[in-house]
């Protein structure tokens, strides 16, 4: 297309030029309900799935109808929302903080008439839009990564593994038949960016081959000293290396070593210096997780646990990660108590209970062996369980 | 990767226009850069923070933390990007033919 200036001066850069401004106030897009009654509230219900109600002071209602949402969205998809609002909402919508989409209007039937309307809209491809779910204890939206669509990191694909599971587990999202609420996270790379971290189920890319260092080119590209820095186990070190280039000329380069045997695969080296690239079509694959959680709703918040070792890439449908997320969730849903998330059951039954219920194997590579702490990981009793 | 001539010198960049090797440096790169940062004269003060920067990656193999940065040459980040308004690192550090900042950036 054509260039057409957003009326930008590049000869000008800093002319009529706004900044710091910040994002726009959220008091400027509150449903009237919501602006009128806020700090008023004073209990709320879900009324069926994916279907909240708040009760205000002054005996004010608002329906809440919670609905599925792909986070990565078109214009187009965006504006399809921003329809449904207009017809149902007085023009107003908010976003959750798991990505799901939230319509809020004031009385039963509306809310109940918009939960069918959603339900009802589909692509082409026979997808739901916008189904409607996400609430009590069920399993939501999917936190996730950029993944191929967009990062230069990843180990895995974050949209079509995220895809993959939700279909696995669709007709959780509009159930509450869990013990408790799961969440699942999705990260591409173990930068973690999201909440693998502290989900009651995570699913982590991971490499399993050491970088491919670029000789030639990475003293031009890297700090070498960064790139040192960056290894959590001290497998790089600054050496001198005599190669001859890609046009033939023999030269003495400023580079990196790595020990394979002490390397583990991160991945952070690469994220910063460019010639230590270690993605591969068949090294690469994914971690599970299990047994996280942020709330400090009875017991503290937890770390999510390796209960996986590795689960091959196999875009795109990637059938033995929904199998192995299925096997988990199943046995979590069939033998926790109420009120107990996955890391709580876990707790409670004993790992090696986790592992014989849910018939995942157990391997060395669930063994903590990074530093000091992963003596406190081992297990300093006879309390075991056979 | 694009090669480009500026005052009858060859320069190697990439797609983000930092130069591909340090050693290629010379006044004309500055000169190239600056338009596209938004710097229309390289003053003292642009020189002392580029000359800094040179010196601190020749001697250290990285670039300067931004406070080593200020505390060593005496301007304020504020200062750094009234001189550099891409900031030091995608203004400065492009004009003084350091390498691309990587990380999550």
């Amino acid at each position: 297309m054509a260039f057409v200036s957003s009326g930008y001066n590049p000869a000008k850069p800093m002319e009529n030029r706004i900044t710091d401004i910040g994002p726009r106030h959220f008091s400027e897009f509150l449903p009237p309900v919501i602006a009128k009654n806020k700090g008023k509230w004073l209990w709320h219900e879900i009324v069926e799935p994916g279907l909240l109600m708040h009760k205000a002071e002054g005996g004010d209602e608002v329906y809440t109808v919670r609905c599925g949402g792909a986070r990565l969205m078109s214009v187009g998809h965006v504006r399809a929302l921003c329809a449904i609002a207009d017809k149902f909402c007085g023009g107003h919508l908010r976003f959750t903080t798991r990505n799901n989409i939230e319509f809020m209007v004031e009385t039963l039937e509306e809310a109940k008439k918009l939960k069918e309307y959603l339900n009802a809209q589909k692509f082409d491809g026979g997808s739901h839009k916008f189904p409607v779910g996400g609430t009590g204890a069920g399993i939501t939206n999917i936190v996730h990564t950029q993944g191929w669509v967009h990062c230069h990191t990843p180990a895995t694909d974050a949209s079509g593994t995220v895809k993959v599971v939700l279909d696995e587990l669709f007709e959780e999202f509009g159930q509450m038949r869990m013990p408790a609420q799961v969440r699942i996270s999705m990260a591409c790379c173990l930068n973690m960016c999201g909440a693998v971290h502290c989900s009651d189920i995570a699913i982590l890319g991971y490499h399993r081959k050491p970088p491919i260092i670029d000789h030639e080119w990475l003293d031009n590209l890297c700090e070498i000293p960064l790139a040192v820095a960056a290894c959590p186990v001290g497998a790089i070190r600054p050496t001198k290396k005599e190669i001859v280039t890609e046009k033939g000329e023999t030269k003495t380069v400023n580079t990196v070593a790595i020990k394979n045997e002490r390397c583990m695969f991160c991945g952070n080296c690469y994220t910063m210096c460019p010639s230590l690239p270690l993605s591969d079509q068949t090294g690469d694959g994914l971690v599970i997780m299990a047994g996280g959680k942020v709330s400090n709703r009875i017991s503290n918040p937890k770390f999510s646990k390796v209960v996986v070792a590795f689960i091959p890439n196999e875009p795109p449908r990637w059938p033995t990660l929904a199998k192995t997320i299925r096997q988990i969730v199943e046995a979590y849903a069939s033998d926790a108590r109420k009120y107990e998330r996955v890391g709580d059951w876990a707790e409670r039954i004993g790992w090696e209970r986790f592992f014989e219920k849910t018939g995942l194997e157990f391997s060395e590579h669930m063994i903590d062996d990074f530093r000091d702490p992963a003596y406190y990981t081992w297990r300093q009793t006879t309390n075991f369980k056979f | 990767m694009a090669m480009i001539e500026f005052k009858g010198k060859n320069f190697e960049i990439d797609e983000d226009g930092f130069l591909l090797k340090f050693e290629d440096w010379g006044p004309e790169w500055a000169e190239y850069v600056k338009e596209s940062e938004g710097i229309s004269e390289i003053t003292e003060a642009h020189q002392q923070i580029l000359d800094f920067l040179q010196d601190y990656y020749k001697k250290n193999g990285i670039a300067p933390m931004v406070r080593i940065l200020s505390k060593s040459t005496g301007y304020k980040l504020k200062q750094i990007y009234e001189l550099f308004p891409s900031g030091p690192g995608k203004g400065a550090c492009k004009m003084a033919g350091l390498p691309k900042p990587t990380g999550c950036v």
